[in-house]
């Protein structure tokens, strides 16, 4: 997916010459990143156009696409605990300070953990309301729960959507505003360049291992 | 403004049934209060002649 080769170090190339900047999302990240942004629009599209009035026979893709995104927060979570360092998506005292240090600023973690949130729970409630519905694999059983525990599931998928609504505007905003343009252009083809990743995060533990 | 949808069940029983869809333009609200307040802010920042 990429269009600039990476050399050993992470560092990427243009045409053979010199290394023009790093690799900030694998191809498989990347991968994951676009997947998951096309089921969430998708269901976001499948659930509230109904509310809105847009009247169609949403539910039979409305929860294929939830299985779409089932699959890739399990594969998301294993590969980042089994992949990937688990602790790199906490805070430490030293970047809560200094507002930016490493791979990621800590609006961007914090916005990971909104959306990973919401995910989680549109998700875990999502996979309990297939009992409610025919599907090819599960024995429709509205009765696991009563009538109270059922509004308790509905009232958190329905708040995950709206969350939904709110995080996916505030993410779109700043993945196209100009000075973030890098950022987006990493998770299309792949990287960054030093300058670009040094002008934002000053003490850049992440850029200096890629050296 | 309703937080919550409420309603009965084959027993007539007050059920819950989910949050409320008046919801959505609040929602949607917030996010573009957010993205307008950003963008002051990107502005206040990029001219500092006009921070008060």
């Amino acid at each position: 997916m990429s269009a600039v080769p990476a050399d050993a170090a992470g560092g990427v190339t243009t045409g053979g010459r010199e290394p023009a900047g790093v690799l900030r999302h694998a191809g498989i990240d990347r991968l994951f990143h676009w997947l998951t942004a096309v089921s969430v629009l998708v269901l976001m599209g499948t659930a509230l156009l109904p509310i809105m009035g847009v009247r169609f026979d949403w539910v039979p893709i409305h929860w294929p696409a939830g299985l779409v995104l089932l699959v890739l927060v399990v594969f998301h979570i294993v590969r980042s605990m089994v992949w990937r360092k688990l602790r790199s998506i906490g805070f430490s005292v030293a970047e809560l300070r200094a507002g930016h240090i490493g791979k990621y600023s800590v609006a961007q973690k914090l916005m990971h953990h909104a959306m990973g949130l919401m995910v989680l729970g549109a998700v875990i409630t999502g996979v309990l309301m297939l009992k409610r519905i025919k599907t090819p694999f599960l024995t429709r059983d509205p009765y696991i729960f009563g009538s109270h525990t059922w509004g308790v599931v509905y009232v958190i998928h329905g708040l995950a959507a709206l969350a939904a609504v709110t995080l996916v505007m505030i993410h779109i905003y700043f993945a196209i505003i100009p000075e973030n343009r890098m950022y987006l252009r990493a998770m299309i083809r792949g990287w960054i360049t030093r300058e670009e990743q040094r002008s934002r995060l000053d003490a850049n533990d992440w850029l200096e291992k890629k050296t | 403004m309703e937080l919550l949808r409420m309603g009965h069940d084959a027993w007539g029983r007050l059920v819950l049934q989910g949050i409320s869809w008046d919801l959505l333009p609040v929602a949607a609200a917030i996010g573009a209060i957010v993205i307008l307040g950003h963008l002051v802010y990107r502005r206040i920042r990029r001219h500092p002649e006009h921070r008060g």
